[in-house]
């Protein structure tokens, strides 16, 4: 999630109250503050709040929470009387554009860093890493409208930002550090974005990189934004978050004519919401005057429309807000989360453990009365643990993740064995005897089964204790099982058996191999038992998906 | 000072012989004089008898100075074997003639000139022959013996073990001479005779043997407190597979297609596929434009093939959603602790797979007030009396709530995450009533309960920290204990 870095000097002056009200307030609007420094703090905000990127945005809402304004922020909008137009040849590679003009920003080195955060913030929450949305903010005097957001050549050429020498779109893509990290969302067009002014200069080139011609500095005072995407709705989001920040500075936003139509409108939705609803919802009572004036601190025009219902005007830059209970969480948090008489319903209901889970209960404790010390080991193996040290064949059920973290764990165990004798391995300075158990799920396929498996290792661990810990286990937990010989070549031949149950082979026990040993470099004979839970009587049947 | 019956028999013998040596006294007692030494030496650590040790060397001859004892040494019987000369290559053609010609030689009884051994009349038997006859006499002829192998030392070792004044007056002063016994038979149970019986007391002050019991391990225990917390509390308990369809994963619970958690760098994708179920398409309505609820909706489009796709489910909640989708009719109380899979690599506080426990209430008329009151009684119960609420935000609750619990140790912690099923979420399965839903990661607990800081250390078990770390939980920080079933 986007870290905001927030200085107290001009946050006080936006809020107007002492940083100790906001420090202590900005947790209950909904963010994690992460560090609290000298001259500032660093907040987390949460994705679906992009408007709090910001220290305008934070100002905003802070205003609103703590009642020094409230109500719906009014921005008007001007025509800059600028054309800006979309190539046709757009539709199959990024069609949406969203535009604006801000006159008489006052720039210094913090507001252009602050900015230029809130633009990396947008395009990680609200353009997916650039794809669905990328923003461009330019000096609109180093340039001449109209604009022509174009198809174009991959050999059409211009000066990248923080370079000196022109570049073909193909060079940037594999040249420039924001070409190759951005790459991708391109690539594979046959024609590149391009934004061009009247006299064919470039200003950028979306998602990857503006020009250099256009660089925003401390001097610059008229900016041209420019946003492109694939999500029309999430296109005008990031248009309406800049422009309010930025009019929130002083600056003054003008529209762009964009096939026709004036953009952007900084203009609220209505929604017409029940206070019985926001009541039921919330657990306490709420009229239409009483939910109208929480939903003022957050910063909506609301107001009672009859007894039971709200009219409410939504600020355009407040994405977030997609159903009725998105206004009612703000009516929550405007209520105070402290605030809330915390009591316990009624609902009475009887509880019961899920039978695999009992199952697994008792197989613990009947593992434990045989004197065995349970262990944890991890699902994520790889096939060497599985299958090479084990001289056994990897299953053809294995589950393989697409794409691993690490060599160490590219499947998914199939098997509980391998992993308590890796276990034993990593414990061989510990005193013998050591005796071992996991209970836990093995998967094969899309499936998950639950197993347990024991080892014990001393100098005296031999296929009779084996034997003698799958017949008790299988005894205590019910399972009729008769043994035959096994052909598990973990195991010592004519040192190992089978246990099967209803025809089916459900389990395996012996003395593991002496290469085997080898291969865990264990000093000791293992004896070593592994069964199928699916076995147990009452085992309730696969868990399928409804 | 506490004797054993055979010091205490030893001691009394003493008192009658004064002083013996030890095979005297084992014949005596019927044990072996080692024996005698041994409770002897213990005795005079007491200072009740004293024990002298001398040394004594003796001689015995080998078998080969046996043979020459009786036949004579080998230059004497090579010498009587010829008259005044002989040629020499004759008289090596003689068994002794190897050892026994150079003797004569060195000791001057013969000189060898011109091929022919002549005697020389000088071979009067010399101080080893003398020896060889009476080791007793010492001196040079039997350290020439023992050069030649013909007799060896030995050193003997004699006792001699005599009782002390103090030794005296504790024999006189009685002593009980009662048997002590080291086991307790089941004949001795069984007649009686246990009744006469003095059984052998042990020392206190060694260590006892350590014996390490069969036990669940730690981790597991938390684990289970926190079950029987939510099954007194009146909590189902859910299961369910590691393998889930993105459906009922993201898309179900109203995650966006192109949410960043269900990018490849932090799910774990299987090239597998499940089918989608039935009425599948409600879903998906809801994320093009809100069903019919009020919702507007994700936008944008949304792929089949996308929601196929198999993970390893990346929380509980899928398996909450589909125990809602199967009970739709209130009320629902149920929860799951169970593990979840995040594509992340292994660090202190970070690994792939880890438990989170998730647990959902769905009923007429409950609301977020209620989800309040069930997280602040569930916390209670797991040992923290302090917990306050703030908000939070999760992509299928609204509203939603971060809650922190008060630890000592370390101020106010968060502590998992809540809220109410999105009206997107539950409205596609035909779930008509508020569901309220929250989750905690397990391990979190575990490692405050547990005083680890390393969470592979829960999973990666080192088997002395398993052993040695109690199986009853509890501490003043976190304690659960006591607060389990009221």
């Amino acid at each position: 999630m986007p870290v905001i870095r927030l200085y107290y000097r001009y946050l006080e002056k936006l809020v107007g109250t002492d940083r100790e009200t906001i420090l202590a307030n900005l947790p209950m609007i909904g963010s994690d503050i992460e560090r609290v420094e000298e001259d500032h703090v660093d907040v987390e905000f949460f994705p679906s709040r992009p408007d709090l990127f910001s220290v305008e945005g934070v100002a905003r809402a802070m205003r609103g929470y703590l009642g020094i304004e409230t109500g719906l922020p009014r921005y008007s909008v001007t025509p800059s009387g600028i054309e800006f137009s979309v190539d046709p040849g757009l539709a199959t590679i990024r069609p949406y554009l969203g535009s604006a003009v801000i006159r008489n920003v006052k720039l210094d080195e913090e507001s252009i860093l602050s900015l230029m955060g809130l633009q990396e913030a947008l395009h990680w929450a609200v353009g997916r890493g650039r794809s669905k949305v990328a923003i461009g903010i330019h000096d609109l005097d180093a340039v001449t409208p109209p604009f022509r957001y174009i198809a174009a050549e991959k050999s059409r050429a211009f000066v990248p930002l923080d370079f000196d020498r022109e570049m073909t779109l193909d060079q940037i893509l594999d040249e420039h550090p924001k070409g190759r990290a951005y790459a991708h969302i391109v690539s594979d067009f046959p024609r590149y974005p391009l934004i061009v002014d009247a006299r064919d200069r470039v200003l950028s080139f979306p998602p990857i990189i503006n020009g250099e011609l256009t660089r925003v500095t401390q001097e610059t005072r008229n900016l041209l934004l420019d946003t492109t995407g694939t999500d029309e709705r999430a296109v005008a989001t990031a248009v309406y978050i800049i422009c309010t920040a930025l009019a929130d500075t002083g600056a003054t936003v003008q529209s762009v004519t964009i096939g026709g139509r004036e953009c952007p409108s900084l203009a609220p939705s209505e929604r017409i919401v029940s206070s019985d609803d926001a009541s039921a919802l919330l657990g306490v009572p709420l009229d239409s005057t009483a939910l109208s004036s929480l939903l003022e601190k957050m910063r909506y025009d609301a107001g009672p429309a009859g007894v039971s219902h709200v009219r409410v005007l939504i600020p355009c830059y407040r994405a977030d807000i997609m159903h009725d209970w998105d206004i009612f969480e703000d009516a929550a948090i405007a209520y105070g989360y402290g605030t809330f008489d915390a009591e316990m319903p009624r609902t009475f209901t009887v509880g019961a453990p899920h039978p695999v889970m009992a199952i697994y209960a008792v197989a613990r404790e009947v593992m434990s009365g045989l004197g065995f010390q349970e262990v944890l080991p991890f699902t994520l193996t790889n096939e060497r643990v599985l299958a090479t040290k084990m001289q056994r064949p990897l299953k053809d059920s294995v589950l393989r993740v697409m794409h691993p973290i690490s060599e160490e764990q590219t499947v998914v165990r199939t098997d509980l064995l391998p992993l308590l004798l890796e276990m034993c391995q990593l414990n061989r300075h510990r005193e013998l005897p050591q005796r071992l158990y996991a209970v836990g799920d093995v998967v094969g396929g899309t499936q998950t089964y639950p197993r347990a498996a024991c080892v014990s290792t001393h100098a005296a661990a031999d296929f009779s204790e084996a034997y003698a810990v799958a017949d008790a286990f299988c005894r205590e937990l019910d399972v009729a099982v008769s043994v035959e010989e096994s052909d598990d070549p973990a195991f010592i031949p004519g040192r190992r058996g089978n246990l099967v149950s209803g025809g089916k082979t459900v389990g395996v026990f012996g003395e593991i191999h002496p290469a085997v040993l080898n291969a865990w470099e264990l000093e000791h004979p293992v004896a070593a038992v592994e069964i199928d839970l699916t076995a147990v009587p009452g085992y309730p049947g696969q868990q399928g998906t409804p | 000072m506490d004797l054993s019956p055979n010091e205490k028999r030893l001691l009394v013998l003493l008192d009658k012989v004064k002083t013996a040596d030890p095979s005297a006294l084992a014949a005596e007692m019927g044990v072996s004089p080692e024996s005698v030494i041994q409770y002897a030496y213990l005795l005079a650590d007491r200072g009740l008898c004293r024990v002298e040790k001398e040394v004594k060397t003796t001689y015995s001859l080998t078998e080969e100075g046996q043979r020459y004892a009786s036949e004579g040494l080998p230059e004497r019987q090579l010498l009587g074997s010829f008259n005044e000369k002989i040629p020499v290559q004759e008289l090596t053609r003689h068994p002794l003639a190897r050892i026994g010609i150079g003797q004569m030689k060195r000791k001057g009884w013969v000189v060898v000139r011109g091929g022919m051994v002549e005697k020389t009349g000088k071979d009067a038997p010399g101080e080893d022959e003398l020896a060889l006859r009476d080791l007793s006499r010492g001196g040079p002829g039997l350290a020439e013996l023992r050069r030649r192998n013909l007799v060896t030392e030995n050193l003997e070792t004699r006792y001699r073990i005599s009782v002390t004044p103090e030794g005296l007056d504790w024999a006189r002063r009685g002593l009980d001479m009662s048997e002590e016994a080291g086991t307790l038979t089941r004949e001795q149970i069984v007649s009686g005779s246990w009744k006469g019986l003095k059984l052998r007391k042990y020392s206190l002050k060694a260590p006892p043997r350590k014996i390490y019991p069969g036990k669940i391990h730690p981790y597991q225990r938390v684990i289970e407190e926190m079950r029987q917390i939510l099954l007194c509390m009146g909590f189902t308990e859910i299961y369910g597979g590691i393998v889930q369809s993105a459906f009922w994963n993201f898309d179900a619970l109203f995650q966006p297609q192109d949410h960043p958690a269900r990018e490849m760098q932090d799910t774990f994708y299987l090239k597998e596929t499940l089918p989608l179920p039935e009425g599948y398409e409600r879903v998906r309505d809801m994320h093009l434009f809100g069903g019919n609820t009020s919702s507007t909706g994700w936008g944008g489009r949304w792929s089949r093939e996308k929601a196929e796709q198999c993970v390893l489910r990346t929380h509980t909640t899928c398996l909450s959603i589909q125990h809602l989708a199967t009970h739709p009719e209130p009320p629902v109380k149920a929860f799951c602790i169970n593990r979840v899979y995040r594509r992340e690599a292994i660090d202190p506080t970070h690994l792939p797979e880890f438990e989170q426990l998730e647990g959902i209430v769905m009923d007429r008329d409950v609301t977020f007030r209620h989800l309040l009151g069930f997280l602040k009684e569930f916390y209670h119960r797991m040992g923290f009396p302090g917990v306050r609420f703030r908000p939070g935000y999760f992509p299928y609750t609204e509203p939603s709530v971060e809650p922190e619990v008060f630890v000592p140790s370390l101020g106010w912690v968060e502590m998992g995450g809540a809220g109410i099923f999105r009206q997107e979420v539950t409205a596609p399965f035909g779930i008509t009533q508020p569901v309220l839903a929250w989750g905690l990661g397990v391990s979190r607990i575990a490692m405050l309960r547990l005083g680890l800081s390393d969470l592979r250390l829960l999973y990666k078990s080192d088997i002395g920290w398993v052993r040695e770390t109690p199986s009853w939980l509890h501490g003043p920080d976190t304690g659960v204990g006591g607060q389990k079933c009221r």
